[in-house]
């Protein structure tokens, strides 16, 4: 069953049956990931060269892992910044099958004497080209606002003037992470829907923060647990996987992500029928250019998806940042497979860990850093 | 009748109350929809509704006063394909020509009611919203 499938199915039958009757609930979410990027081996040119910079469709990516292997970076801009075409679009453009300009240049060793490549390359040309995100599928989001007399553009989108509207970032109720908050089912291994074809988790998301405060039923009130995720871009889905530009903040990838949840017992029943009633976020003023923002407010997903929220008194209009039709879709692509028996439930070989705390960047001495 | 139409102009014709002549002379109901005018002249889209002969007659004094003209059916235009229907766009619209359906989570562009303000073009992710002009 999907997730929204299930919710309704408790709703009339109740946790217990509900636990006996159902085996695996399919979530989805499909939104901007930042932190996310592929890692592609060329091949060896003749004679060969050892690639110190690399730019694809002029975007740099990062060099410094031997010879041929690059990793592209989905926020990556070349050296205009034209945020219109960064390195989420070059990835876009290798899944739609498209060739993208590979150059390269290198500083020439006896073993690697060539100096510097211009060419072409495609998803049929390289050996490997992996999806390889270290951070997606936010269990929870932020809300953002803008109190200030100017628009303001950022990761969270064009947010408008005097509380003019207020964006919210995951697909709440239908979220992998929110249907499984203490990760029983989801760990390092756990098989995944990922742009379209089967991925993996391959270790906590960075930034994971299993100790964000959470309401009484489990679910995370702040940005919480993330993972890190892997699969065969080759294989991917330009459906399910797409550049996309923040105007005035960079590029970003928009991909789909489904985790399959296993109904093990009546306590993963009760967490999978999380709705959006019981899963609250923070409301930020984005105005203010600090890490630690006031929040304004405690919302839930079910006031966000109305279409609008109560702000200082004023009726503020939302946007979900989340495709919650791609989401559905995710989630019902996942379902198919499984009932076709083309997707198989993997047990994660490692649980995340429980503790985690949050670190944070300072300026510091190098004593004080030991 | 309504149309809508592209003005050009030479930096002579914006010193011209062009809208006000529009309006008292043609007897049309003018919207300003877009308009960007500066020391070279500008461009302006103009929602221009009224009788048919009079939106003629309209039409003909811009044109006699050195003013391109050129019609257009649609201001803005969404490429249904690259939708992922994230909803971004339904928050900022001003006229609530984009709105989210809360059971499917599809989000739909009403073409009549866009008044071409162009305030979703560049906060649209995917850049899913175009504005012809
Ligand atoms: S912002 Fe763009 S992609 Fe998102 S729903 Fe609106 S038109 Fe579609
Ligand atoms: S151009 Fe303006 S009115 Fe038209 S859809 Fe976009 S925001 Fe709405």
């Amino acid at each position: 069953m999907t997730a929204s499938e299930f919710k309704e199915y408790v709703k009339t039958n109740g946790v217990k049956k509900a636990a006996r009757e159902v085996d695996v609930v399919t979530t989805g979410t499909f939104g901007a990931m930042c932190s996310s990027g592929a890692y592609i081996n060329f091949g060896h040119a003749d004679p060969p060269i050892k690639m110190q910079k690399i730019w694809l469709d002029g975007v740099p990516a990062q060099a410094g892992l031997a010879a041929v292997d690059g990793y592209i970076g989905a926020t990556a801009l070349d050296e205009t910044n034209n945020m219109m075409h960064g390195g989420a679009h070059v990835i876009e453009d290798l899944v739609r099958g498209k060739a993208v300009r590979l150059r390269a240049t290198g500083y020439g060793t006896d073993c690697y004497p060539r100096k510097e490549i211009d060419t072409y390359v495609s998803l049929r040309t390289v050996n490997q080209a992996v999806l390889m995100n270290v951070r997606n599928a936010y269990q929870n989001y932020a809300v953002a606002t803008n109190s200030s007399a100017k628009t303001l553009y950022t990761y969270m989108g064009k947010l408008l003037p005097e509380f003019g509207n207020a964006t919210f970032s995951s697909a709440g109720e239908l979220s992998p992470l929110m249907n499984d908050p203490y990760y029983r089912t989801i760990g390092i291994g756990t098989r995944i829907f990922l742009g379209g074809t089967q991925g993996y988790v391959m270790w906590e998301g960075t930034q994971f923060n299993p100790g964000a405060p959470r309401t009484p039923n489990g679910v995370p009130k702040r940005p919480a647990g993330t993972l890190a995720v892997i699969g065969d871009l080759k294989q991917m889905n330009p459906e399910f996987l797409k550049g996309l530009t923040f105007t005035r903040y960079g590029s970003s990838l928009g991909i789909g992500i489904g985790v399959p949840i296993p109904i093990l017992d009546e306590d993963m029943a009760r967490c999978c029928a999380v709705t959006n009633n019981d899963i609250l976020a923070a409301v930020f003023d984005y105005s203010q250019p600090t890490r630690s923002r006031p929040v304004l407010r405690e919302v839930s997903y079910a006031e966000l998806r109305s279409g609008d929220i109560d702000i200082k008194g004023k009726q503020v209009p939302t946007s979900p940042l989340s495709s919650m039709y791609k989401a559905r879709q995710v989630s019902e692509v996942l379902k198919s497979w499984i009932l076709k028996g083309e997707f198989t439930i993997q047990e994660p070989v490692q649980s995340f860990p429980k503790d985690r705390p949050l670190k944070t960047l300072d300026v510091r001495t190098e004593r004080e850093a030991t | 009748m309504k149309t809508k139409v592209v003005l050009t102009f030479s930096p002579e014709a914006s010193n011209q109350p062009i809208t006000h002549n529009l309006i008292a002379k043609h007897h049309l109901l003018v919207n300003i929809l877009r308009a960007e005018i500066d020391e070279v002249g500008g461009k302006m889209v103009l929602e221009l509704s009224g009788k048919a002969d009079d939106i003629r007659g309209g039409i003909d004094y811009l044109k006699a006063n050195g003013v391109g003209v050129r019609p257009i059916k649609e201001g803005v235009r969404r490429d249904d394909e690259a939708c992922t229907h994230c909803g971004m766009c339904v928050s900022i619209c001003p006229t609530k020509a984009l709105t989210m359906d809360l059971k499917t989570g599809k989000v739909s562009f009403n073409e009549d009611k866009c008044v071409a303000c162009g305030v979703c073009i560049d906060a649209c992710p995917p850049r899913a919203m175009e504005i012809l002009i």
